[in-house]
């Protein structure tokens, strides 16, 4: 039985991406509400600090709020909400920098990252084992050191 | 009189912390130890020194002194006195007061636990500490003196600021910070003696490992505690905003972690010295960094101190720790370079160095999304703002890839690992986490977030609970041990390992926590006269009645309380108010939370009508929020343990049988 | 240049640029937010005045006029360009209109705030829902915005008026003649 695991876990990995991704592509198209919420949750609260108007209690928030809900439900797209906002505020207002650099930007720092690990890896294995590389184990290091310690004090 | 003495006490701290620079960086060019004994008095000295001022500075506010500026902006007669105390680091001068005494405590501590040991180290460490003290004296010295006096005196003070009245964390949640902030210090000052030294070599390693992980518990308690408080007293339902605060005590945390993982593939293997080196550097940096953010009024924030003269102070420290550092470390450069032995692609090294990357990476998305409009404003381009919708979007898959190799890291060999092993050591795991999976969709839960946290969970979950029973077997069958005793002995005998996996049991208890409630939480806003009821979730919210009076504790603050009946799988009463303080523009909310460990029910009052009792509520219902709050006390407790020095009684192997004596078994206690 | 060499650059590679982001922070407030409304038309809005009258923009057209938006609660800094605002309507009264509109407030707190500091003589406007601060972008009292007589937008204020500010605002809404 043991020996099938491990084709049995692959088979169970695929099925689970497969579930997720299904999950993921059949989530309906969002209602006026979610649209509301989720362009909400990318405004900014003027007179808070750094808080969305979906989180905001102040005026502002509300006024921002029920705004987003008229333009919504009069057919604006997402866009023009975040226009109609953007003309009054700047891009401050949005939580969220537009440019899509800014999104990229992390990403390509961990996959350098990671790639620059791979292949430091590879390279120390072709350097061969360092000569300065410890033999000992490190509570056999630590003892030999407290007693070093011990004979010179 | 009293800030009288308290003023004197930071000169005479200041005169301390000079000499004892002065004093270690001579007996670090060898001579008389006990120049190395007088500095270190010196920074006993500097303790004492900033005790005397703190405690003039709270017997000042227990006094509503108003003679003190500090006090008369932070304090009022009608001040209880808890709140009067703990208002020692409520704002800006007084938190850098109370700072002080936690850094000269770490430091005195420090130096005088190793008084006979690590003779090349200490000089060096005793003079960094006393140099960043210094530092700290000299601010209180100069732009930020916290015993600065107003003539004529007023007869009120301002009073404590609003937000920090509200709720007990505020006693718990900046000394914890702090005491994580300025123990990680006591860290860089290792790292600059090793530096210094050339002996970025096992003794280094093995010493400021201890004196990582200390202050690293305390600053993710306090991280924790933080958001704890974020979410109970603010009213949004929310517990971390990405806040440039919140990033500034995040930033070194993260980096404090790597740096705990790379010192064991250090240990083990070998090599890594810059790497550690400069994460030590980078790990002080960032905490100064943090603390420039905050007080210099640079970024805004919900917590930003109010913009001071302090700023420019901080930046040259900055400059000069960053500069001094970073020097030093170039120079030691080509003899620190190799070493250690290579690794396999697949490997614990090769998990761990990853898990280093993606901290780093970690690191970098939110210095830069933090410091990101800042950017865009000094080159002259347009004002923007980055917040939660960017900050979630990019840290959640790092996040996630770091769960899923917290899971296989420990799992692996040292070494490199076939695939023989990963069969054996993943395949189960992978099932029943599809499993648990399986079956919660099936249950209803069908949220991509909370789902595949889940399996995230169980599936790391799984592979600690096989190497806990894998190893406990073998113990049990070697030695013929009953299975709870091989299982106890196990574990305390290997503290630093099941140590370590306390802490990422905690972090899955958090992380399905997170993901949980921020997917599956619900709220509304509802507006309800007297008598009425309003629905979410499974409960029911009736409003009783709306009470205006003022505060019985603080007769100058009046509260308009909405008081409310609940009903659901938990009942009873709650009451939720908005509170006008006179020293604030706004009211300050202080919402209700009824907490059971399934889920929260959260109310805050957004308006009302006095004169017709009709409130405005926004309702939440948070599930599984309680389990955040319980995790990062699992993983203080985890990190506790595999910090705690363990007890190595002789050998349970048998000696070889030798004719040469032995030395005495040693009882010996392992660690610094 | 060896590697041995090169890799002082390290240094204030990191250094210097670290050092200049944080120091361009120190000469802004992160509170002051760039308007994009200048230079484009003002918004156009209606509401009632303090006293109950209806008021509009479309009264206020053909004339610069000053919009401020402030609010009782908003402390030191309405009270301190209260008296910059009052002095500006005695002098320049005649040419320019003023209306202040209030911002997240009560007509009860206000009207006290006018007692306690001096009505300035023109008039307030109410905002109940706060339609009219958020289509002028405002982000939190004070703030002011200078309109010239065709209806542009020129200049805006955030933070007190400072009587050299008023005056350099104003020089922007005023006809060059009048000055």
């Amino acid at each position: 039985m043991r020996r099938w695991l491990p084709v049995v876990a692959l088979g169970v990995l695929v099925a689970v991406v497969g579930l997720a991704t299904t999950l993921a592509l059949g989530a309906a198209a969002p209602s006026a509400t979610e649209r509301s919420e989720s362009l909400g949750a990318e405004l900014r609260c003027p007179d808070c600090q750094g808080l969305s108007v979906a989180d905001s209690p102040t005026r502002s928030a509300r006024e921002i709020r029920r705004q987003i809900d008229e333009l919504v439900a009069g057919g604006a797209d997402d866009e023009a909400v975040r226009a109609h906002f953007v003309a009054r505020y700047g891009e401050w207002i949005r939580l969220a920098p537009s440019a899509p650099a800014v999104w990229v930007i992390p990403f390509v720092v961990v996959v350098v990252g990671v790639a620059a690990l791979v292949v430091g890896l590879a390279a120390r294995r072709r350097a061969g084992p360092d000569a300065t590389a410890p033999i000992l184990t490190p509570e056999e290091r630590h003892r030999v050191r407290d007693e070093a310690e011990a004979l010179d004090a | 009189m009293i800030p009288t003495i308290g003023h004197a006490s930071i000169l005479v701290g200041l005169a301390l912390s000079a000499y004892a620079v002065v004093a270690h960086l001579l007996a670090a060019r060898g001579g008389d130890p006990r120049i190395a004994s007088s500095g270190r008095r010196a920074v006993i000295g500097s303790f004492v020194a900033a005790g005397i001022a703190c405690a003039a500075m709270v017997l000042s506010l227990l006094s509503h002194d108003f003679s003190v500026v500090y006090v008369a902006e932070n304090n009022a007669t009608s001040t209880p006195p808890f709140i009067s105390a703990i208002s020692l680091w409520a704002a800006l001068e007084g938190s850098i007061l109370f700072w002080t005494l936690l850094a000269t405590g770490w430091a005195g501590l420090v130096l005088h636990r190793y008084r006979d040991r690590h003779r090349a180290l200490m000089p060096w460490v005793g003079a960094t500490l006393a140099a960043i003290n210094g530092f700290f004296f000299m601010v209180m010295t100069w732009p930020g003196n916290p015993f600065a006096r107003t003539d004529p005196v007023a007869a009120e003070g301002l009073g404590p600021n609003a937000l920090l009245q509200n709720h007990p964390f505020m006693a718990l949640h900046p000394p914890l910070l702090y005491l994580g902030y300025t123990g990680l210090a006591v860290a860089f000052a290792f790292g600059i003696a090793a530096l210094a030294t050339r002996r970025l070599d096992e003794e280094w390693l093995r010493i400021v490992r201890r004196w990582t992980i200390i202050p690293w518990i305390f600053l993710t308690l306090g991280i924790v505690a933080g958001a704890w408080w974020s979410y109970e007293v603010l009213g949004w339902g929310g517990y971390w905003a990405w806040d440039p605060v919140e990033n500034a005590a995040l930033l070194p945390w993260l980096t404090a972690t790597a740096f705990l993982h790379s010192i064991m593939v250090a240990e083990r293997r070998g090599g890594l010295r810059i790497w550690t080196g400069a994460m030590v550097i980078a790990t002080f940096v960032l905490t100064l960094v943090g603390t420039f953010l905050t007080r210099s009024g640079v970024v805004a924030s919900v917590h930003s101190f109010t913009q001071s003269a302090i700023g420019p102070w901080f930046l040259a420290a900055i400059v000069v720790a960053l500069a001094g550092s970073l020097t030093l470390l170039v120079w030691r450069l080509p003899e620190l370079a190799g070493g250690g032995r290579p690794s396999g692609t697949v490997s614990r090294e090769s998990a761990f160095l990853l898990n280093n990357v993606l901290f780093l990476g970690l690191t970098f998305a939110v210095l830069f999304g933090t410091l990101l409009p800042l950017i865009m404003l000094a080159v002259g381009g347009e004002q923007i703002s980055v917040g939660a919708p960017w900050f979630d979007t990019v840290t959640v898959p790092i996040f996630i890839a770091l769960l899923f190799l917290m899971g296989v890291g420990p799992a692996l060999p040292w070494g490199t690992a076939g695939w023989t092993t990963l069969r054996q050591r993943f395949s189960l795991p992978l099932v029943v986490a599809a499993a648990v999976t399986a079956g919660a969709t099936i249950a209803g839960l069908r949220e991509i977030g909370p789902l595949g946290t889940l399996g995230l969970a169980v599936f790391v979950g799984s592979i600690m609970v096989d190497e806990v029973v894998r190893g406990a077997r073998a113990r049990a069958r070697g030695r013929g041990e009953h299975p709870a005793t091989a299982t106890w002995r196990l574990t305390t005998r290997n503290r630093r390992r099941y140590g370590g996996y306390s802490v990422h049991v905690g972090v899955l208890v958090m992380a399905v926590g997170v993901a949980v409630s921020s997917g599956l939480a619900t709220d509304r806003t509802v507006t309800i006269g007297p008598g009425e009821t309003a629905g979410i979730g499974a409960y029911e919210i009736t409003n009783d009645r709306l009470v205006v009076e003022p505060l019985a504790a603080d007769p100058r603050v009046i509260e308009t309380r909405a008081e409310l009946t609940y009903a659901g799988p938990q009942a009873g009463t709650l009451a939720t108010a908005l509170r006008d303080y006179p020293n604030s523009p706004t009211a300050i909310a202080t919402p209700a939370v009824r907490t059971s460990l399934g889920e929260d029910l959260y109310v805050t009052l957004l308006a009302s009508d006095a004169s017709s009792g009709v409130v405005t509520l926004h309702l939440f219902v948070n599930p599984l929020v309680v389990w955040i709050w319980i995790g990062g006390g699992i993983v203080g407790i985890g990190a506790g343990f595999a910090a705690w020095p363990e007890r190595r009684t002789r050998p349970a192997v048998q000696p070889v049988p030798d004719s040469a004596p032995r030395p005495a078994a040693v009882e010996t206690v392992e660690g610094a | 240049m060896s590697l041995r060499t090169l890799r002082w650059l390290l240094v204030p590679l990191l250094v210097v640029p670290i050092t200049w982001l944080l120091l361009a922070g120190f000469g802004h407030d992160p509170r002051v937010v760039a308007s994009p409304l200048i230079g484009r038309p003002a918004p156009a809005w209606e509401t009632v005045t303090m006293a109950g009258e209806p008021i509009g923009s479309d009264d206020l057209a053909g004339r610069p006029y000053i919009v401020n938006f402030w609010a009782s609660w908003c402390l030191p800094a309405c009270v301190d360009e209260h008296p910059v605002l009052a002095a500006a309507h005695e002098a320049h009264g005649d040419r320019v209109t003023m209306v202040g509109i209030l911002f997240d407030d009560t007509p009860h707190d206000a009207r006290r705030f006018l007692d306690r500091y001096g009505d300035a003589g023109y008039p307030h406007l109410l905002d109940d829902r706060g339609a009219i601060s958020i289509d002028f972008g405002v982000v939190g009292p004070p703030e002011t915005f200078f309109v010239d007589a065709d209806g542009i937008v020129r200049a805006k204020q955030t933070g007190p008026l400072e009587p050299q500010g008023m005056d350099e605002h104003l020089a922007t809404i005023l006809p060059r003649a009048s000055r």
